[in-house]
């Protein structure tokens, strides 16, 4: 096992700038996921990590050794393809076999490994099988253990579970972090699924345009994006614009949000408060403002999306559609077009840099 | 990104030239030195391997020109050419529309490749089995006596039809597989929609159907046209006396007259036509590919 | 419908006649070389004699031998020149790619008078001369684009990702081409190889210009013998010739779609 680390890369096929100036250090042993909407340039980085392409600049180090220029197979890493890529012409045991085979292991070891990786991915009957003959969950377990059967250095992951349908889906997320905490692999996971990217991974970096917009744990990156781009690409979030006041900002209509996450700034600048549905309360009466629900809005309900537990709202505000989530309670129903009162505290409001 | 490739252009040709060296070197020297060299040859006087001694000179050109036979000769097989691939047409479109859009599953199957199979059998065999066929005293003549109740004689053998039908038959293969390849490429439901609309057969043939397959039709006719207009085998076993054309005039320069200056000359103007002719064809080609 | 019936019904009746019209003569053909009468006189009666005759034509035999021989080895340098050469093409990009492809067509384009008479100009010019040597020269020329053409046809619908993930498990170059490429790739390079083996078998036109009175082949040997007259003899050697070619065919077939499905 190893961390990566990766720094100052660069890649441009043309005039397109794939990768630009990026830093990243994968943990030993963790669960890392780039994610970002496609063009990004997370896969150009996983190809980069992998060897199947080379930087313009910047370094790659697997366990502290400098591998940029070091081709994929002198890499020991293991990959798991979109796709599957298996072998047709092989049984699921000689795809598994494929790594330690090349390498010229002896027979009787290949095919102990290879019966201890299938009885990893809970597959050990079905060796004698060929990938056609499987269904799409089984020959994403078998894509996995031929990566790890080498017991390669680390696991890269290319949108693994993208093919899958989303019940299966969620079985093999769980399923492959308990394999990779059993092995204890560093693992870099490809995907444009921000659900998948919350639920699986110990820290998440963000992609835009080749550049890391944000990297952290997924915690901190939902709870204090630096960004409008990141706090709407990584869940979803009402993002309110206006002048800063120092503790928050001010809206177009002299409105003052109060914010106390996130970054702050000189006063008179333009800034964005960027907050989640769920976090906001919404009530049809007036009330008073209490300590903890600083900020109100007030706005009509434009449509109301019913959606099992939980109802989403949608109110009207000077121009601004709110977007608030709440819990189906049974206690309170909220008419389209009714007037209503939105409160939340300014421990939920992030202040960015307005854009 | 996934559409990318692997390595850059420069080093993508250092990896691919050792595998692609051989190949094309063998092609350089078998097709394209040869090819050169006849343009070479072509404005010379004599072989210089003859021992004679030998000058540039224009004057095969200038045969060609000068003498009428040889661009008469050069019309007769165009002329050839251009009935041939039209016969080829009309015979074949109606078989690879019906295989393309009448017969289903594997009868389609199997009647497509018996129709292609002489394609890729030999050619001069399958010209020599006309001449059993078309002679005097052969089949046909034989079986038509024996069926109508008064006596004709066809002997078609040694004449102009006889090596029409002989190249029909060589070449019939190739429209059927062009455009067969484009008709099974138009969807159904796009033939049901248009008759759902109001049109009749002849209409949705005329509007929608044929113009669709142009490209396999133009394909078909290029790659019948070209090969039939340098035809000299066929005329020669089909044709008897009456069977000169270019290609076979052509032929005497090499293996019987000896001008083999004179014949290369003949051969590049052939050359020539003939790349005309593709680069006339080539934009449809293109779609088609 | 009655009116789609009966469309129909003349649909298949055409396709029929038209096969009537590609295989009868050939029938035919072979049916006379099975007749005892040397003028193709009716009524037909059997006999094998013109077989026979052909055990002892010893021309016909050495003829037929160059024709095996040639094409075998025709077969054997084209199917390793192309596969690598359509490797290359389908691996790598580099500058001049569609220019080395559009150069297949010319060989596969241009009839084979001008470059059979091309041949024997430039190879007499280099001192090659003509014979066995210059005919393998031409056919493995006319048959290698074929080749190329079949093959990267083949390795269209071979994903790039196998060789990727071949790669990522530590497969080198040669690894990666001889146990994750070449299997998938294995129909296709046979039927580029059986296309080869025919092209070489049934070519008559380079041959014809590039062979010497010893140094032939078959399909030159008959074009002599029919320009001589028509015997039977020459029916019982074109009988063998199409039945090999067409066997030849319908097991390229099996490798290979013709029509483009699938």
């Amino acid at each position: 096992m190893a961390g990566v680390q990766v720094s100052n890369l660069s890649r441009s096929f043309g005039a397109h700038k794939a990768l630009d100036d990026v830093s990243i250090d994968f943990a030993d042993g963790g669960f890392y996921a780039l994610l970002g909407p496609s063009g990004s340039g997370k896969t150009t980085l996983l190809r980069q990590i992998a060897g199947f392409d080379f930087p313009d600049s910047g370094r790659i180090a697997i366990g502290g050794e400098s591998v940029e220029r070091v081709p994929v197979e002198k890499r020991r890493i293991g990959m798991v393809f979109q796709n599957y890529a298996l072998f047709p012409n092989m049984s699921v045991a000689d795809n598994v076999a494929f790594g330690l085979s090349v390498r010229g292991e002896a027979k009787a070891t290949i095919a102990s490994e290879v019966q201890r990786a299938l009885d990893l991915v809970q597959l050990g009957q079905l060796g004698g099988r060929r990938p056609h003959q499987l269904s799409g969950g089984q020959r994403q377990r078998v894509a996995l253990a031929r990566a790890i059967v080498t017991k390669p250095r680390v696991l890269l992951l290319d949108e693994p579970l993208g093919a899958l349908d989303k019940a299966l889906r969620i079985d093999m997320q769980i399923e492959l972090k308990r394999i990779q905490r059993e092995i204890g692999i560093t693992t870099i996971f490809v995907t444009h699924d921000q659900e998948e990217a919350l639920t699986m991974s110990d820290r998440i970096g963000i992609l835009r345009g080749g550049r890391l917009v944000q990297e952290g744990p997924p915690e901190d990156i939902y709870d204090r994006p630096k960004s409008e781009f990141a706090a709407t690409f990584l869940g979803d979030a009402n993002i309110l614009r206006g002048e800063t006041t120092g503790t928050g900002i001010r809206l177009a209509d002299g409105t003052a949000i109060a914010a106390k996450a996130g970054a702050s700034f000189a006063a008179g600048t333009k800034a964005s408060c960027a907050v989640r549905p769920e976090r906001i309360r919404i009530a049809a009466d007036s009330g008073s403002p209490d300590h903890l629900n600083g900020n109100v809005l007030k706005g009509q309900v434009s449509k109301r999306i019913f959606a099992g537990n939980n109802s989403t709202y949608f109110v009207d505000r000077d121009g601004q559609t709110i977007k608030v989530i709440v819990q189906n309670t049974g206690m309170e129903k909220l008419a389209e077009g009714q007037e209503v009162v939105l409160r939340w505290s300014p421990e939920s409001t992030v202040l960015i840099a307005g854009n | 990104m996934a559409g990318q490739v692997a390595t850059g252009s420069r080093s993508g040709l250092r990896s691919a030239l050792p595998l692609l060296l051989p190949a094309y070197l063998w092609l350089t020297v078998a097709i394209f030195l040869p090819l050169s060299a006849m343009v070479f040859f072509s404005f010379m006087t004599e072989l210089p391997l003859s021992g004679k001694a030998w000058f540039f000179t224009l004057e095969n050109y200038a045969t060609f020109f000068s003498q009428g036979l040889y661009l008469t000769l050069l019309l007769a097989s165009l002329r050839l050419g251009l009935e041939v691939t039209l016969w080829c047409v009309v015979i074949g479109y109606p078989a690879a529309y019906v295989l393309a859009k009448v017969l289903k599953g594997r009868s389609r199957e199997a009647i497509f490749l018996l129709v292609i199979l002489p394609f890729w059998s030999n050619g001069l065999v399958r010209i020599f089995s006309w001449a059993m066929v078309l002679r005097e005293g052969g089949i046909l003549d034989t079986a038509l006596n024996a069926v109508l109740p008064f006596k004709i004689n066809i002997d078609l053998m040694y004449s102009y039809p006889a090596v029409i039908i002989g190249l029909v038959h060589s070449y019939v293969p190739y429209m059927v597989l062009t455009c067969y390849l484009t008709l099974q490429a138009i969807d159904d439901s796009l033939i049901e929609a248009g008759r759902s609309l109001g049109a009749s057969r002849l209409q949705m043939l005329k509007r929608v159907i044929i113009p669709l397959s142009m490209p396999g039709l133009v394909a078909g006719a290029a790659l019948i046209f070209v090969p039939v207009v340098g035809s000299f085998m066929e005329p020669r076993i089909l044709g008897g006396r009456t069977g000169t054309f270019y290609g076979t005039v052509i032929e005497d320069q090499f293996v019987a007259v000896f001008n083999w200056p004179l014949g290369a000359a003949l051969s590049f103007i052939l050359l020539a036509v003939v790349l005309v002719i593709l680069a006339l064809a080539s934009p449809v080609l293109k779609r088609a590919a | 419908m009655a009116t789609t019936r009966i469309l129909e019904w003349l649909g298949r009746l055409y396709i029929w006649l038209l096969l009537a019209f590609l295989y009868l003569p050939i029938i035919i053909m072979a049916l006379m070389s099975f007749n005892v009468s040397p003028f193709y006189q009716l009524p037909f009666e059997w006999t094998t004699e013109w077989y026979a005759w052909l055990r002892q034509n010893d021309q016909l035999i050495s003829a037929t031998w160059n024709s095996v021989k040639i094409a075998m080895i025709t077969t054997i340098i084209c199917t390793a020149l192309g596969t690598a050469a359509s490797l290359a093409l389908y691996r790598y990009e580099f500058r001049g790619k569609k220019f080395l492809q559009a150069l297949l067509f010319p060989p596969i384009a241009i009839p084979w008078l001008i470059t059979g008479t091309a041949m024997l100009i430039f190879f007499f010019g280099v001192g090659i001369g003509r014979g066995l040597f210059a005919i393998l020269l031409g056919h493995v020329a006319l048959a290698l684009p074929y080749v190329i053409v079949v093959v990267s046809a083949r390795l269209q619908t071979f994903a790039p990702e196998l060789e990727e993930a071949a790669r990522s498990l530590g497969a080198n170059q040669w690894q990666v081409t001889r146990r994750v490429t070449l299997p998938w790739i294995m129909p296709g390079v046979i039927a580029g190889g059986l296309f080869a083996f025919a092209v070489s078998f049934d070519q008559f036109v380079v041959s014809y210009f590039l062979s010497t009175p010893g140094q032939t082949t078959l399909p030159v040997e008959i074009y002599a013998a029919i320009r001589k007259g028509f015997t039977p003899e020459i029916n019982a050697v074109s009988t063998i010739i199409i039945v090999v070619s067409m066997a030849l065919m319908l097991l390229t077939a099996r490798f290979f779609k013709f029509g483009g499905e699938k």
